[in-house]
C-alpha cells in the first residue's frame, strides 16, 4: 500500500487534487459573481490577495493565525461590497466590455498598490499545521496535515456556499434575483441589495482562497495570478453558470496541470490550461454541466 | 475647402492617402527639430500606437476584448530577433512584414477556437494566452534565449542620412532620428490601411456585429469569419508593433511581454478613445511621455521615485486613469475633445 501511495502517478494525482480544490474554490467565486451580475471579475484573485495582505500581515506582528484568517475574510467581504457599489453599479446596462475593462484596471491598481503599502516584506506565512509528509512503511506520501487542512478548508467553504444557496431563504432569493431580476423585484425581493451581497460573498470566498494559497509560503501580490487564470478556465469549462461545473473544472485543471508540470515542464503548465479550454470549448462550448441555452434575439 | 470636401466624398481613398502623406511629412519635419531623447521616445510611441490601433479596431469595432495582444507582440518581437540573428542583411521592410505575418498566424491559431466565444470568455481566453507566453518563451531557451532574451543590431541610420548630421554626438542624433522617422513611416502605412479598413465593407459588417449580431447574421454577414478576421488583423498589428519595438531597442526579453503590458495597452487605448485613429495616436504619445508624466506627479506630490510607492506609481496612476475614464468618459480624450468642440460650436451659433 505504501509503495503504491508513494508511486509517482499517485503523488502527481494527489498534488493535482490539492491544487485543484483551491482552483475550484476560486472558480466557484467567479461563478457566484457571474450568476448574480453577469460580470467576469478579472480582479477576483487580486481582491482576494488584498484582503489576505491586510489579514495575514498581522501574523508577523504576533497575532494568532486563526484571528488573521477571520480578519482576512472580513476584509474580503468589505472589499467585495465596496467594489460592487463603487465600480460595478454605475456600469449596469452598459456594454459588456465596460466592466471587463474596469476590473482589469482594478487588477492593475491592486497589484501596484500592495507592494507600495506593505513594502517588500514577503516573509513566509507560517503554516498552522505540520508540513511534514506522512510516512507509510518507509515510503513518503506527499500528504501532510497542512495539505489536509488546505483541502478541508476549501471543501468546507464550498459546502457552506452550497448550503446557503440550496437551503436558506436568502439563497433562494439570490438564485431568483439572478434568474429573473424583474419578476423577483415584483415579488418583493430587493434585487439590488442581493447583487451587492453576491459580490460580498464571492469576494469573501476569494479572500479565503488567497489565505489558503498564501499559508506556508510568502505573501506576494501576484500569488493568485496563475490560480485566477486556471480558475477562469475551470469556470469556463464548466460553463460559467454552473457551480458544480466550476468545481469539476477546477479539479480537472488542477490534475492536468500537475501531470504536465511533473512529466513535461513547469513552464508548460499555463499552456496546458489554454489547451484544455480550447478542447473543451470545441466539444461543449456551453460547458460540461449546463444545458443548451437559446440566445435571446 | 469645398473642393476638399468633394474629394473626400468622391475619392475617399485618395483623400485619405493625401491626408496621411501630409501628416507624415509634418511629423517627419518635426523630428528634425527634436532632441535625440525625444526622437527615440517618439519612435517607441509610434510602435505602440500601431499595436493600440489594432486593439482599438478589435475592441471598438468588433466588440471583442483581447488581453492577449502583448502575446502577439512577443511573437512579432521574437520572429524579428530570430530572423535578424540569422539573416543580418535583410531589408527592414521584409523583417517587419515577416513579423506581421507571424503575428497574424498566431492570431489565427488563437482565433479559431476563441471567436466563437462571447465577451467574457474571449477576454479570459486571451488572458490565459498572455499568461502562457512568458513561460513558453522560457521553456525553449535554445530558440528564445531563455530569460536573458535575444539581442540584435538595432536600427541605425544609413550613410547618406548620417552625413546630414555634424557636430557633437552626430551619430547618436542621426540614429535616433532615423529610427523615429522609420517608425513614423511604418505607423503611417499601418494607420492608412486601418483608416480604409474602418470604412470598408468588413468595417461596416464589424460594427453591425458589435451592435446586433443576430441582425448581422440575418443580413448575410458571416459572423465567425468576420470575427476571426478582426482578431487576425489585430494580432498582425500587434506583431508589427512588437517587431518595430524590437528593432528600435535591439533586444527582446520574455518579461517585457507579460500581462502588465496588455493592461497598459488597454489603458492607453481607452484613454485615447476606443475605436478611433486619433485616439490611438494620442495613446502612443501618452506612452512616449508616460515617464515624464510620472516624474511630474513625483514632483508635484513629493513622492520619491526611489521609494517602493514611487516605483509602483506608474501602475497605480494608469490603473486609476483606466477606471476613471471608463466610468466617467468612456469615449476617452477624443470623445471629450469632440464634446468640447460641439459645445463651442453651439455657443458660437447661439451668439
Amino acid at each position: 500500500m505504501g509503495s503504491f501511495l508513494s508511486s509517482r502517478i499517485i503523488t502527481v494525482l494527489l498534488g493535482g487534487i490539492s491544487s485543484g480544490v483551491v482552483i475550484a474554490l476560486v472558480a466557484l467565486s467567479l461563478v457566484i459573481i457571474w450568476k448574480s451580475t453577469h460580470v467576469l471579475n478579472f480582479a477576483q484573485g487580486a481582491m482576494g490577495m488584498l484582503a489576505a495582505f491586510v489579514g495575514m500581515n498581522l501574523v508577523f506582528k504576533g497575532v494568532n493565525y486563526w484571528l488573521c484568517l477571520v480578519i482576512s475574510l472580513a476584509m474580503g467581504l468589505v472589499v467585495g461590497g465596496i467594489t460592487e457599489r463603487v465600480l460595478i453599479r454605475p456600469l449596469y446596462g452598459k456594454p459588456e466590455i465596460n466592466p471587463i475593462v474596469v476590473m482589469v484596471g482594478f487588477l492593475g491598481v491592486i497589484e501596484a498598490a500592495i507592494p507600495s503599502i506593505w513594502k517588500s516584506n514577503f516573509n513566509a506565512v507560517p503554516a498552522p499545521f505540520s508540513q511534514i509528509y506522512y510516512q507509510s512503511h518507509g515510503h513518503t506520501i506527499l500528504v501532510s496535515p497542512f495539505v489536509i487542512y488546505q483541502v478541508a478548508l476549501a471543501l468546507g467553504v464550498m459546502g457552506a456556499v452550497a448550503l446557503l444557496f440550496q437551503y436558506t431563504d436568502l439563497g433562494l432569493q439570490m438564485r431568483a434575483a439572478a434568474l429573473a431580476p424583474e419578476v423577483s423585484r415584483l415579488l418583493g425581493v430587493r434585487v439590488n441589495r442581493l447583487l451587492t451581497l453576491g459580490w460580498i460573498l464571492s469576494s469573501g470566498v476569494g479572500a479565503l482562497a488567497a489565505v489558503i494559497v498564501s499559508s506556508g509560503q510568502s505573501l506576494a501580490p501576484t500569488n493568485m495570478d496563475g490560480i485566477f487564470v486556471s480558475a477562469f478556465i475551470a469556470a469556463a469549462v464548466g460553463g460559467l453558470e454552473s457551480p458544480l461545473g466550476a468545481i469539476t473544472g477546477g479539479l480537472l485543471i488542477g490534475i492536468t496541470e500537475s501531470f504536465i508540470l511533473n512529466y513535461w515542464s513547469t513552464n508548460m503548465a499555463p499552456l496546458a490550461g489554454v489547451i484544455v479550454l480550447v478542447i473543451s470549448l470545441a466539444i461543449r462550448p456551453q460547458g460540461i454541466f449546463t444545458r443548451n441555452v437559446t440566445r435571446r434575439v | 475647402m469645398k473642393k476638399l470636401a468633394t474629394l473626400r466624398s468622391s475619392m475617399p481613398t485618395s483623400a485619405r492617402l493625401l491626408f496621411t502623406l501630409l501628416l507624415t511629412i509634418v511629423a517627419l519635419g518635426i523630428t528634425f527639430s527634436l532632441t535625440a531623447l525625444d526622437d527615440s521616445k517618439l519612435a517607441g510611441g509610434a510602435a505602440i500606437a500601431i499595436v493600440i490601433v489594432g486593439l482599438s479596431w478589435l475592441i471598438g469595432w468588433s466588440g471583442q476584448v483581447s488581453l492577449g495582444n502583448s502575446g502577439f507582440m512577443a511573437i512579432g518581437a521574437y520572429a524579428t530577433a530570430i530572423w535578424a540573428n540569422h539573416h543580418a542583411t535583410t531589408p527592414v521592410v521584409f523583417t517587419l512584414l515577416l513579423a506581421t505575418i507571424c503575428g497574424a498566424a498566431g492570431g489565427l491559431v488563437l482565433a479559431l477556437p476563441s471567436t466563437r466565444l462571447r465577451g467574457p470568455y474571449l477576454a479570459g481566453m486571451t488572458l490565459a494566452f498572455s499568461f502562457a507566453i512568458t513561460p513558453l518563451a522560457l521553456n525553449f531557451p535554445s530558440v528564445t534565449g531563455g530569460s536573458g532574451g535575444l539581442f540584435l543590431n538595432f536600427l541605425s541610420a544609413p550613410k547618406w542620412f548620417a552625413n546630414l548630421f555634424s557636430g557633437s554626438q552626430a551619430l547618436i542624433r542621426a540614429n535616433a532620428q532615423w529610427s523615429a522617422d522609420v517608425a513614423i513611416v511604418v505607423a503611417a502605412v499601418a494607420f492608412f490601411f486601418m483608416a480604409n479598413l474602418f470604412h470598408s465593407r468588413t468595417g461596416r459588417a464589424m460594427r453591425l456585429i458589435r451592435d446586433n449580431d443576430v441582425a448581422a447574421e440575418l443580413t448575410g454577414v458571416n459572423l465567425q469569419r468576420t470575427r476571426t478576421l478582426a482578431f487576425v488583423i489585430s494580432a498582425a498589428y500587434a506583431g508589427l508593433g512588437g517587431s518595430l519595438l524590437t528593432l528600435l531597442t535591439g533586444s527582446v526579453s520574455p518579461q517585457t511581454y507579460s500581462l502588465p503590458l496588455s493592461i497598459l495597452l488597454l489603458t492607453l487605448m481607452v484613454l485615447g478613445g476606443i475605436g478611433t485613429l486619433s485616439g490611438a495616436v494620442l495613446g502612443g504619445l501618452i506612452y512616449s511621455y508616460s515617464d515624464n508624466l510620472v516624474s511630474l506627479i513625483n514632483k508635484v506630490t513629493g513622492i520619491s521615485s526611489a521609494s517602493t510607492f514611487g516605483a509602483n506609481l506608474k501602475g497605480i496612476v494608469f490603473g486609476v486613469l483606466l477606471i476613471l475614464t471608463m466610468l466617467l468618459a468612456p469615449r476617452g480624450l477624443v470623445g471629450m475633445g469632440g464634446r468640447l468642440l460641439s459645445l463651442v460650436k453651439r455657443r458660437s451659433a447661439e451668439s
